[in-house]
This record gives C-alpha cells, sequence and structure tokens, in this order.
C-alpha cells in the first residue's frame, strides 16, 4: 500500500504544475498546428486554389487584395507559416520514429533545430511582407 | 482498427503529405514572382488533379487520426475536470461532438476539392 495514504491524492490533472521539456513543448504545438490547418490553413488553402485558377482577373483580384490588405497578407502568412512548423516538427517526428535521434539528448537538440529552423522561415516571411 | 494499422496510416500518409508539400513548394519557389499563366498551366495537368485528388483523400485520413489522438488524450474527464468537474462529467459528450465536427468538416473538404479539382 502506498505510504502516504492520507495526502489527498490528485483527481484531476493539474496542467499548470506540468513543466515542459523542449522536446514536449514541440510535440504539444506540433498538435496545436495541426488542428489550426485542419480547419483554417486547409480552408483557406482551397479558397486561393480556386480563385486564383479560376481566371486571370481573378487572380490579379487576389493579388491586389494581398498588396492592400497588410491584415490579410499576415493571416495567410502565418497559416502557412503554422504549416510550415507542422511539417518541420513532423519531420523530426518522422526521423524518431526511424529510431534517428531518439536519445533524451538528441531529441533536445532537434527540438531547439526545428524551433531555429522555424524562426528562421518567420523572419524570411517578415522580411519579405513588411521590409 | 487495431493501433498498428493507425500508427502506419498515420506515418504512410504524412510521408506522401510532405511529398506534396515539396512537390507544391518547389513550383512556388521556382516560379517567382508567380503569375497566373505559368499557376494555371501547373494545375491544369493531369498530374495535378490526381495528386491533389490523392492529396485530399490522404490528408483527411491524416488529420482525422491525428484529431481523434488528441480528443482521446485531452477531451477525458480527468483533463477537463481540471478546467471545472461539472465540465468533466460531459466529456464523453464534448468528445463525441468534437469527433462529429471534425468528420463533418474532413467529408465536406474532400468534397470541396474535388468541386475545385474536377469541375
Amino acid at each position: 500500500m502506498s505510504t502516504n495514504g492520507n495526502r489527498a491524492r490528485p483527481v484531476y490533472i493539474n496542467l499548470l504544475q506540468i513543466k515542459l521539456p523542449a522536446s514536449a513543448i514541440s510535440s504539444i504545438t506540433h498538435r496545436l498546428a495541426g488542428i489550426y490547418i485542419f480547419f483554417i490553413t486547409l480552408p483557406l488553402s482551397l479558397f486561393l486554389l480556386y480563385f486564383t485558377t479560376k481566371s486571370n482577373n481573378n487572380f490579379m483580384l487576389i493579388s491586389d487584395l494581398f498588396k492592400d490588405s497588410i491584415l490579410l497578407s499576415t493571416f495567410v502568412s502565418f497559416s502557412f507559416l503554422v504549416f510550415a512548423y507542422h511539417i518541420l516538427t513532423g519531420v523530426r517526428h518522422l526521423l524518431q520514429d526511424m529510431h534517428i535521434g531518439e536519445s533524451l539528448q538528441a531529441s533536445r537538440v532537434s527540438s531547439y533545430i526545428v524551433f531555429f529552423l522555424w524562426f528562421a522561415l518567420v523572419a524570411t516571411a517578415v522580411w519579405r511582407i513588411y521590409l | 482498427m487495431t493501433g498498428s494499422t493507425l500508427f502506419y496510416a498515420q506515418r504512410l500518409s504524412a510521408i506522401f503529405l510532405l511529398g506534396y508539400t515539396i512537390w507544391l513548394s518547389s513550383f512556388f519557389l521556382l516560379h517567382q514572382p508567380l503569375e497566373y499563366d505559368a499557376w494555371s498551366q501547373f494545375t491544369d495537368q493531369i498530374i495535378f488533379s490526381v495528386l491533389t485528388s490523392a492529396f485530399a483523400f490522404i490528408v483527411v485520413i491524416h488529420s482525422f487520426i491525428g484529431l481523434w489522438t488528441i480528443g482521446t488524450d485531452y477531451f477525458t474527464s480527468r483533463t477537463l475536470g481540471f478546467l471545472s468537474p461539472a465540465i468533466g462529467k460531459y466529456a464523453d459528450t464534448i468528445r463525441g461532438a468534437y469527433s462529429l465536427l471534425f468528420i463533418l468538416w474532413g467529408c465536406l473538404v474532400v468534397f470541396i476539392i474535388f468541386f475545385i479539382i474536377w469541375s
């Protein structure tokens, strides 16, 4: 039997008491990004595919819309950056499934590599849109 | 379906989606700035229609497995109960509604992709 039987045992998981290592952060944000992609990036891509292939006029309309509205171009860029993040962390997970970089140390290092690559992509996007 | 089937379906679909993404991204990278003629020529190819149709089914399978995993991991009475025990009691109903939502959404996505590609 448990030696601390008198102590109140937790019934629910206290999410605020859990401290996540870098690899867990990369894993949970991979999931969050997945939800975002399924409900936002995917329908957005279909909208863009439909209108940009419809006719030259529609194509120009969409591209003018991006030039005029900083809000819209920010939203679209953000949506595709989230997708890029899901791909980067996903490749990391696939490599680990193939038993590459499974150790605690390697897993921490690869999380930081993924974060770094993604921030580089974000910086490139910011550079191209705003500067 | 067994767990290992779902596991492999998730990973194999991921590899297809990765390949498709690299293919599409390399088109965009090679055609900067993007113009209508190049883009419509690319999307008019039969290979684009075929691969995008395959993409429709595979992305939905991949998403269903992922979203189902998230639902069974987080939308349980233990985790929702952390927010409030009253919500925790309805965990199964909440998870059911969430599953219904993503299944309907996924079917709609497949339908719309086929509409865009083949109409």
